[in-house]
């Protein structure tokens, strides 16, 4: 923390931009719809987008599918895991609102309450460009900041 | 003779019990709560080595819960099913733990969580799906979800959810 208080937010943000390393918390259908991204057709790395295999090396946490009571504990300790300055993308009406399962005794209705969350991608399943485009928006976010 | 029809008329001479030839190759044999463990035994005996699932049944109407055991045979190719009923009020079976080890415990631990169904002499009946879980077992019929979900999850106040109240 004492080296965040030297350093401007931009320039600790924009070591961030670099290279965004995501680190994927999916549950159920939310890992197959964000797929594609990884392969050749829509292909993040192109973006610098990389999935890394540890929370602790992860700069964004995305976050898809619906989370139940049991998951989004585990979810809150992946982000704990995380090193600053860290971000969380929600993808999807479910991990959002509960979506379909609004009335489910088991998932959990507001994500909000759980995660502090840096950005919201809804859809069903969201498109891979809005992923893009989130992410592009953080990009735009941190080259707009004041020094 | 077959073993399907070898088995069929073994198993209804030495126990009690009606038994339905389903389809080819499946059994459904209706028995009773107390004879549950010695049919067990002997049906392991008779090569039915995998309980492949249990299930339970609410009928709230007539007050009973119905365990559906599925009893698959490698060496024979043969699918028994046992069912039998018990009391939705104080729901107790004995566990076929002892019979089909860890195969049932995970089982019964299931159907424990979800009906509140108490199975005797299983080693663990923890809970396994639902964490921080205070209300009734969810997969009675008497639970209303609605309900719980409102009163957990809702806030009747609130401008964006009072909607799900009306």
């Amino acid at each position: 923390m004492i080296v965040l208080a030297k350093e401007s937010k931009k320039k600790i943000m924009g070591k961030l931009i670099k290279a965004i390393w995501i680190f994927n918390w999916f549950n159920s259908c939310g890992f197959c719809e964000l797929v594609p991204l990884v392969g050749s057709r829509w292909d993040m790395e192109r973006f610098g987008i990389i999935v890394t295999g540890t929370p602790r090396h992860a700069d964004v946490l995305f976050i898809a599918g619906y989370q139940t009571i049991k998951s989004i504990k585990r979810a809150q300790r992946v982000y704990e895991q995380m090193p600053d300055p860290k971000v969380v993308i929600a993808l999807g009406s479910c991990t959002m609102t509960g979506g379909m399962y609004w009335d489910s005794y088991n998932t959990i209705k507001k994500l909000e309450d759980y995660l502090p969350i840096t950005m919201y991608i809804p859809g069903c399943p969201p498109r891979p460009e809005a992923v893009f485009e989130a992410v592009g928006k953080i990009f735009n976010h941190v080259k707009e900041m004041k020094d | 003779m077959s073993k399907k029809e070898d088995i069929l008329s073994s198993f209804s001479s030495k126990f009690d019990v009606k038994v339905k030839t389903q389809r080819d190759r499946r059994l459904w044999a209706s028995i009773q709560k107390k004879d549950l463990l010695d049919i067990s035994a002997w049906l392991k005996e008779k090569g039915f080595t995998h309980l492949s699932s249990l299930s339970v049944t609410d009928w709230i109407d007539d007050g009973k819960y119905e365990l559906t055991y599925h009893l698959w045979s490698y060496t024979d190719n043969v699918l028994i099913t046992l069912k039998t009923k018990i009391s939705r009020k104080n729901p107790v079976i004995k566990s076929v733990s002892s019979i089909w080890g860890e195969n049932a415990q995970i089982h019964e631990r299931e159907m424990h969580e979800l009906f509140g169904v108490k199975f005797e002499g299983n080693s663990d009946l923890s809970p396994l799906f639902l964490e921080d879980w205070s209300g009734v077992p969810p997969f009675k019929k008497d639970f209303d979800w609605r309900e719980y979900v409102k009163e957990k999850f809702y806030d009747r106040n609130n401008e964006r959810e009072s909607g799900y109240y009306d």
